[in-house]
This record gives structure tokens, C-alpha cells and sequence, in this order.
């Protein structure tokens, strides 16, 4: 079976593109909040669901990378 | 061990204490003024005292009250009146001390007598009490008040002349979760209160068995007007009594019908009542009664702008849940948009259909809820505090507020309901019986 080798590079950026998710899910519960005029304690309260939130722009942004990289090397060989 | 009587005692005094009660408290006893003649401190004065109880009318009512006296420490049954021998034999056997009687003058000619407790049918309520006044006893009378509103008001204006002490059966007045219930809602809980509905429902035909045919109309005093004004005085006075506690108020009018819709056996008053009493604030209580279908069985709801109280089963809603965290109301509107067919606030023509609520209860712990289906009198229903407060007002000599006056406004209601239906028109409260208590 063949390893797969994940590089201290790729595990950086894999880090920061989901620290980026976070923030963008913990923004939205802080505009949630604002707009709906709930209590400021749900920003610890409700960390599990911003964290869920995070897990799934991760997700998402991970396929759309995939999608992209499929493209772009189709695209490659086509050259 | 904690002996029996003692028990008792602090049974009662557990009562008012589970009220908030604090030692001289006016702050309760402001709400509850009846309660003044019940407080602890005054259980305690009359410790080494007993009253001397006679009961007149010994059927179930009565009996179920001795078996609630026997319980109390400061009583002594004395005597009982009963002009139906069974009844009579089978109260001796439950006090076979007290002297036995078959006319209840020469019962109240006793000086060995310091209070009268009367169970009997609605057509000598009058008659007995202002007898038992009297006689200068200090007296208790189940409700209604009386047959007619003349009635009621003899006796009301006997009330303000005499020193005794009178009591009716308005045992929602010493219940706890009532009591509770219409703290919170004058203290604001549910917000303005916009309506009422009460409905009392059964299944039986409110028959008792009759050993002979002549005693048809004795024993089932409830189904012939001579005897009875019905549904009305036996069920709804209690609920009429509590929606205008609530409110405050006594209602200017009532319209309503009533029909004999199932049991065709020959009585007289009505088995299916439904009325509609409007307060002068616009605010109405529906109310309605049936003896051949049980589903709904008993309740009295206190409809706020803010939320429900159902005053039965000692529980609260609120008309709009605590609103959801933020984040999940946007998951919730993403939803929404991606998922529903109807627009948000979209047409009026969806229906609405009530949604569950959040329960709220009134009373920590377990609490006592009683379906309505006894005849007799209900297992920790206030009936046993109302009497106990009774007795101890027989002792002290000291008149419960607003009692009178709650059952003579509730009596009076439960007649002019019946008036409604039988003349089927609208019945404004009459000026020559409006009594100076809470507002029109």
C-alpha cells in the first residue's frame, strides 16, 4: 500500500484555510446575534454549532477545490 | 413519630406556608384576605380551644365533610340533622358521640352547639342559614349560595347584620394552585387578561339510586327546579366565582342557551349549558357544561395578551416560546427560503392550528389535579383547609373576608345564567342585587 505523505506545508495551509472557515462561521454568529437580538453569551454557548458550521465550509471548500484541481489538470494534460 | 393530630396540624400549616406566608405578612394576606383567620399564629392561640360542629345533612357532601372534621384537632362533632334515616345511621356511625336529630330547629335550639354546617339540598340553603344566624350559630353552608336571588340577598343582608361567622363552600378559594395561579396573574405573568373559557364536562347521568319512588325528588334534588337551579349552581358557580377573581370585575351581562340534549329521563334543568358572560372592559368568559360526553372534562382558562393559564391543572403557557438562538434562526430562515413552499408572513389562509407549548407549572413538585367527575367533593381540592378555617373562625369568632360576597356574585351569575336560557335573552345584572364588591 502506498503512503501518502501530507507535508508540513500542506498541513499549514490546510490549518489557515480552516481557521478561515472559523472565523467566517464565529463573524456569522456574531451578525446572528446582532441581527436577531439574542444574548452575547451564545458566542461560548453555541461554539459547538460555529465549529460544526467551520467542519462544513470545509467540506464545502474542499470539493470545490478538488472540483477546480480536477479541471485545471485536465486542462494541463489537454495542453 | 409525629402524632395524628399534630400531623393535621402542620398540614395546615404547611398550607399557608407553601403560600409564602411570613409570620404577620400582609403582603399575602393582602391577595387572600380570606386567609387572615387561618395563619399559623392564630392555630397556635387556639391550641387548648374546641368548637362545637353540627352538621345538618348527612349524604355524601356531609359525610365526606366528617370525615375531613374527624381530622381536626380543635373539633368536636356534637350533632347531626338528617330527615333521611340511612344517611343519618351511616354520619352516627362515623361520630357516634353526637346527638341525632330529624328537625333542624329544635337542633339549633341546642346551646351545646357553637357552629352549623349545612349540606343539604339548594331549596334550604336559605332557609337554614338565616335560621342558624339566627340562632346565633356560627355557620357554614356549601354552595350556592341560594334557589333565587331574593334568597341571596336575604341572606347576604343578614350577613352584614350579624356578629357570626358565615362560610360557603368555595373551596377553590384555600386550593393552593389556584391561589398561586391568580398571584401570578394579577402580578402580570400572561400579560392582560383578554378572555376566559370554562367548561365543566361529564359523562353520568347525575342519578343516584332510589330505594322507593317517593323519594325520587329528595334524592335527586339536582334534576327538578324546585330543588335546584342545575348545572349552573352545582358546577359553574365555582368557575364563574374564579373568573372573577381574576378579572376583578362581575360581568354586566350573559347570554346563553341550554337544552335537555341527551338524558330524557323526566328532570328538569338542562343537561348541556352554554353561556357567554361579558364584563364591562369587553373582556368575556364562555362557559359550558355537559353531562354526556367527558372528553374535554374540567378546566378554567385565563386567556392573557402574553400567555394561558389553565387554573385545573396549575399550569401556565406562554403565547410566544423564548426565542431561538441566533444562529440557529439563520439556519432555520435558510431553510426556509431554500426548503418551504409558503412564504414567510404569506397568505392568511393557512390554518392555524394550535401548536404544543412549553408547560409551565404553578406548584414545584407534585401537585393534586382533579378530573371534575366526583359528585361528592375531591381529594385535596381546598375542602379540607376551607373547613379546618371554618372551625378555627368558630373558635376566634373572626369573619372571613370576601367569602360571602364571592359566592353570593357567583350565585347570583349562575341564576341569571339560567334566566338567559330560559327566557333566551340577554340578562344584564340586576341593579337591586348588585352588591357594593369589585366592579360591574
Amino acid at each position: 500500500m502506498k503512503d501518502i505523505l501530507i507535508t508540513g506545508k500542506r498541513q499549514k495551509k490546510e490549518l489557515i484555510i480552516f481557521s478561515i472557515c472559523f472565523l467566517t462561521a464565529f463573524i456569522i454568529n456574531i451578525i446572528s446575534i446582532i441581527v436577531y437580538g439574542t444574548q452575547w453569551k451564545e458566542l461560548w454557548t453555541y461554539i459547538g454549532y460555529v465549529f460544526s458550521i467551520s467542519i462544513f465550509f470545509y467540506v464545502l471548500l474542499a470539493i470545490v477545490r478538488g472540483i477546480i484541481k480536477l479541471i485545471l489538470k485536465n486542462f494541463k494534460k489537454e495542453k | 413519630m409525629i402524632k395524628k393530630d399534630e400531623q393535621i396540624d402542620q398540614d395546615l400549616r404547611k398550607f399557608i406556608k407553601n403560600l409564602g406566608y411570613i409570620a404577620g405578612g400582609t403582603a399575602l394576606l393582602a391577595t387572600v384576605p380570606w386567609l387572615q383567620s387561618f395563619t399559623p399564629e392564630k392555630l397556635k392561640e387556639i391550641r387548648n380551644e374546641k368548637t362545637r360542629i353540627a352538621l345538618i345533612g348527612t349524604g355524601s357532601r356531609g359525610q365526606y365533610h366528617i370525615h375531613n372534621l374527624l381530622k381536626i384537632p380543635h373539633v368536636e362533632i356534637v350533632a347531626l340533622c338528617d330527615n333521611y334515616s340511612p344517611n343519618l345511621k351511616a354520619a352516627s356511625e362515623l361520630c357516634p358521640k353526637a346527638k341525632t336529630y330529624t328537625d333542624y330547629k329544635k337542633m339549633l335550639e341546642s346551646k351545646e352547639i357553637d357552629g352549623v354546617i349545612i349540606s343539604t339540598p339548594l331549596n334550604w340553603h336559605s332557609p337554614m342559614v338565616l335560621d342558624s344566624l339566627a340562632a346565633d350559630k356560627h355557620t357554614f353552608c356549601e354552595k350556592a349560595m341560594a334557589l333565587t336571588m331574593g334568597e341571596c340577598k336575604a341572606i347576604y343582608e343578614a350577613y352584614q347584620k350579624t356578629d357570626k361567622v358565615l362560610y360557603f363552600g368555595m373551596q377553590r378559594l384555600f386550593d393552593e394552585k389556584y391561589i398561586k395561579s391568580l398571584q401570578m396573574i394579577h402580578s402580570g405573568v400572561i400579560g392582560d387578561i383578554v378572555g376566559m373559557r370554562c367548561h365543566w364536562f361529564r359523562n353520568n347521568d347525575w342519578r343516584r339510586p332510589v330505594p322507593a319512588p317517593h323519594l325520587e325528588r329528595s334524592i335527586n334534588w339536582r334534576l327538578y327546579k324546585a330543588s335546584s337551579a342545575g348545572l349552573m349552581t352545582e358546577l359553574a358557580t365555582h368557575q364563574l366565582e374564579v373568573s372573577n377573581w381574576a378579572l376583578k370585575r362581575i360581568p354586566d351581562s350573559v347570554v346563553g342557551m341550554g337544552d335537555i340534549v341527551f338524558w330524557k329521563d323526566g328532570r328538569e334543568v338542562y343537561d348541556s349549558v352554554s353561556l357567554t358572560y361579558h364584563y364591562k372592559n369587553g373582556v368575556k368568559t364562555t362557559y359550558e357544561s355537559l353531562i354526556a360526553n367527558k372528553f374535554n372534562g374540567m378546566g378554567e382558562q385565563v386567556l392573557g395578551n402574553k400567555g394561558t393559564m389553565e387554573l385545573a391543572k396549575g399550569e401556565y403557557f406562554f403565547e410566544y416560546a423564548k426565542p431561538a438562538a441566533g444562529i440557529l434562526q439563520l439556519i432555520n430562515q435558510v431553510e426556509q427560503q431554500i426548503f418551504d413552499n409558503i412564504p414567510v408572513a404569506g397568505p392568511s389562509w393557512v390554518p392555524e392550528i394550535a401548536t404544543e407549548h412549553e408547560t409551565n407549572y404553578v406548584v414545584e413538585g407534585k401537585i393534586n389535579i382533579n378530573s371534575g367527575l366526583s359528585m361528592t367533593g375531591a381529594y385535596k381540592d381546598g375542602s379540607e383547609e376551607l373547613i379546618a378555617s371554618f372551625c378555627q373562625a368558630a373558635i376566634t369568632g373572626e369573619k372571613a373576608k370576601n367569602i360571602v360576597e364571592e359566592c353570593y356574585c357567583s350565585t347570583i351569575l349562575c341564576l341569571m345564567g339560567n334566566q338567559a336560557m330560559d327566557e333566551q335573552r340577554k340578562i344584564d345584572f340586576p341593579e337591586e342585587y348588585k352588591i357594593p364588591y369589585l366592579n360591574f
